[in-house]
């Protein structure tokens, strides 16, 4: 069993990693402000998560897409599984021996690949260990098992929020009993408070994030592209961690504010820009730069990623705060995305399409996802009505053995040549 | 200035030259282990049939697998465009062409000015590949012909894994130790259903459309090209030299960026 002091290491490596970027970026006029300061919160996170046990601080682990505003109302420190497992491997450049690790304890590579990595990672001890565990069917069947793993390796006890699919008032009571649940839950476990003032500030910021996030989305249909195409990994990655804090408000406000200046100045991403390409699922993330390379070569750039980027309609009420929390999942892009494949989403992929005058569509199809692989006919078929081809990359998210860089590469090059050739 | 495409296969590698009239003259050889060497070795022959020399005036374009390995072409194009232009130069009602090669198959849209609309492709197993139907011959002990005739008279056909190439071979050799033995033409034909059956999932990925095309050195098989047609609804359109379609296309696009003057 791996010490307490060598989990650190690996959580240090990720601090000292952003801190140097963060540090590096200072000072820099082609690296964006938005950038050091992104850098700055990840370091600043994962710092807190370091020292939390040290300092009398209660960690609390969580899937994906859960509402950390309750998390930060209730002082209670934030540990992102998926995204700290990850992160726990790019920057530790472990991501293959944490597959290995998880096929040792039973995994089948059939499933998802950041949950064989954040498997991996707890049974590496890479992870520190958590005093409660919270997790939830938000938004897959490997989230909805993610909890058991995380429970069993750290020992520690945990709590299921049952998140139903569908939004009808029926539905919405059940849910707000389950987030209440869940608060007396960690109350009971944490002997903290819920701060119901501090709760309505977190909304109250929440509202304005999203506000910005559809602000940035709507700037990606300016042509030339002025948003940088990895940026929306930052986007995601803001609202999974630092939801309802100002400093995500500040970092959006920042980007928000460059990009503005970029589309003054008539810069774009690709010069030129040739094809607008919308994004539809999770590249791998250890390929971004690879995928980035090809497109520039062909003056292709990713505009639109409406998983993470297309939020749903509505305000959140900062005097209702449960209810907006409630709100909100329901209008999370990847709640809109992975929800009840309807009209609604195909709709909304065929308006996104159009807003943002796609050329072409990149389905980047993670081999791990059975809800991602069971939408990608109908969102082809939905697509070619409009004349949009799409491009089905069978891939895997981490996993880079399952679809190699040149294989990437290769029909990435495919497909801009069929975008060149219409 | 003549227009050229080399299409650098795993197994074989062709050339073909325009001219003003079509197809000027065309070779295939086997590829070794340098893709640069093996397209020399195709360019040499097909300059020699046309009577020209390296020194001449060429266009060359690179596709197939080695492609992008070969130095003296002017630009490497993906082996989907070539295929697309090589196809609906032989024939222009084509929609659809099923290229089986040696170590993949590729399916194709192809639009009515003979664009690449779509396109899917296998190349994560051996199971429905050329180098497949080969190890098959092996164990079957007979040659591809031989194979293709006997599967005209097959009545029915054996179960054979379309999955996996590996399982498939154990399959077969327990329908030929079996006792009785499974005839032998009802083994042949079940191999080349479950290639098939691969091919048409494939097709089903970007759905099948009038005219269809099977280009590729399997195409040449009568036997699986008749269980294909049976299982399609219709017949198919196979080329006189099927393995040339996209070094064809190569050409194609060679002679298209001359007319554009594209260096």
């Amino acid at each position: 069993m791996i010490g307490s002091e060598e989990k650190k290491s690996r959580i240090k490596t990720i601090v000292r990693a952003c801190r140097l970027i963060a540090r590096m970026s200072k000072g820099r006029p082609e690296v964006l402000e938005s950038h050091r300061i992104y850098y700055q919160m990840l370091a600043d996170y994962y710092d807190r998560l370091l020292n939390a046990q040290e300092e009398g601080e209660f960690v609390a682990a969580h899937t994906i897409f859960f509402p950390v505003e309750i998390l930060y109302a209730m002082d209670i420190v934030p540990m992102h599984t998926e995204l700290t497992a990850w992160m726990t491997a790019l920057f530790s450049g472990s991501y293959a021996d944490l597959l290995s690790t998880s096929a040792e304890v039973g995994l089948a590579p059939e499933i998802c690949s950041p949950y064989r990595v954040l498997t991996g990672a707890l049974a590496a001890g890479c992870l520190p260990r958590p005093n409660v565990m919270l997790w939830s069917n938000l938004i897959c069947d490997n989230s909805a098992k993610g909890g058991e793993p995380v429970m069993d390796m750290s020992g520690c006890s945990g709590f299921f929020l049952d998140c139903p699919f569908q939004q009808t008032d029926y539905e919405n009571r059940y849910l707000k009993e389950e987030l209440e649940d869940m608060i007396y839950f960690l109350e009971k476990q944490s002997g903290r408070k819920m701060n119901w003032d501090k709760l309505s500030d977190n909304i109250a910021q929440s509202d304005r994030q999203i506000e910005l996030y559809r602000k940035i989305n709507e700037l990606r249909q300016t042509v030339p592209s002025p948003f940088p195409p990895q940026d929306f990994l930052k986007l995601f990655t803001v609202d999974c961690f630092f939801a309802g804090q100002p400093e995500a408000t500040n970092y959006l406000e920042t980007f928000h504010q460059e990009l503005l200046e970029t589309i003054r100045d008539g810069r774009g991403m690709a010069s030129p820009e040739r094809f607008r390409v919308m994004s539809i699922g999770m590249p791998p993330v250890l390929l971004l730069g690879a995928i980035e390379k090809v497109s520039l070569e062909y003056g292709a750039v990713s505009v639109a990623d409406p998983f993470f980027c297309n939020w749903g309609e509505g305000r959140l009420d900062p005097q209702k705060p449960l209810d907006s929390v409630m709100k909100k999942i329901s209008m999370h892009p990847v709640m809109v995305m992975y929800g009840p494949l309807d009209e609604r989403l195909l709709d909304m992929l065929i308006n996104c399409a159009k807003q943002h005058k796609i050329d072409g569509t990149i389905n980047y199809a993670h081999v791990g996802c059975k809800q991602g692989a069971a939408t990608i006919k109908i969102v082809k078929d939905v697509l070619n009505e409009i004349d949009v081809p799409m491009l089905i990359l069978d891939c895997d998210i981490i996993d880079t053995t399952i679809a190699p860089e040149e294989e990437i590469r290769e029909k990435l090059r495919q497909f801009f040549e069929l975008l060149e050739d219409r | 200035m003549k227009a050229l495409g080399i299409d650098v296969g795993s197994l074989t590698t062709k050339a073909v030259i325009l001219d003003d009239d079509g197809i000027l003259a065309s070779s295939i050889v086997s590829s070794g282990d340098e893709a640069e060497l093996s397209a020399k070795a195709a360019l040499e022959q097909t300059l020699n049939q046309a009577g020209l020399s390296f020194d001449d005036n060429l266009y060359i374009i690179s596709t197939g697998v080695g492609g992008k390995s070969i130095s003296f072409s002017q630009q490497q194009k993906a082996l989907t465009t070539c295929l697309a232009r090589g196809s609906h130069y032989l024939f222009p009602s084509v929609r659809m062409t099923i290229e089986m090669g040696a170590e993949s198959s590729t399916i194709i849209k192809v639009n009515e000015r003979g664009r690449l609309s779509d396109w899917a492709n296998q190349d994560k197993c051996a199971a429905g590949s050329g180098i497949f139907l080969q190890q098959m011959a092996k164990l079957m002990e007979m040659s591809l012909a031989d194979m293709a005739q006997l599967s005209f008279k097959a009545k029915s056909k054996a179960d054979i894994s379309s999955t996996c190439a590996v399982f498939a071979e154990s399959e077969v050799i327990s329908h030929v130790h079996r006792d009785p033995p499974t005839p032998r033409e009802e083994i042949v034909a079940g191999i080349y259903f479950s290639v098939v059956s691969r091919i048409m999932s494939l097709c089903k990925r970007v759905g099948i459309e009038k005219d269809v095309a099977v280009t590729g050195g399997v195409a040449l098989n009568s036997g699986l090209v008749r269980i294909l047609e049976e299982e399609i609804g219709f017949g198919v359109m196979v080329p006189d030299i099927p393995q040339i379609a996209a070094a064809l296309g190569a050409a194609l696009v060679a002679r298209e960026n001359i007319e554009k003057g594209i260096k």
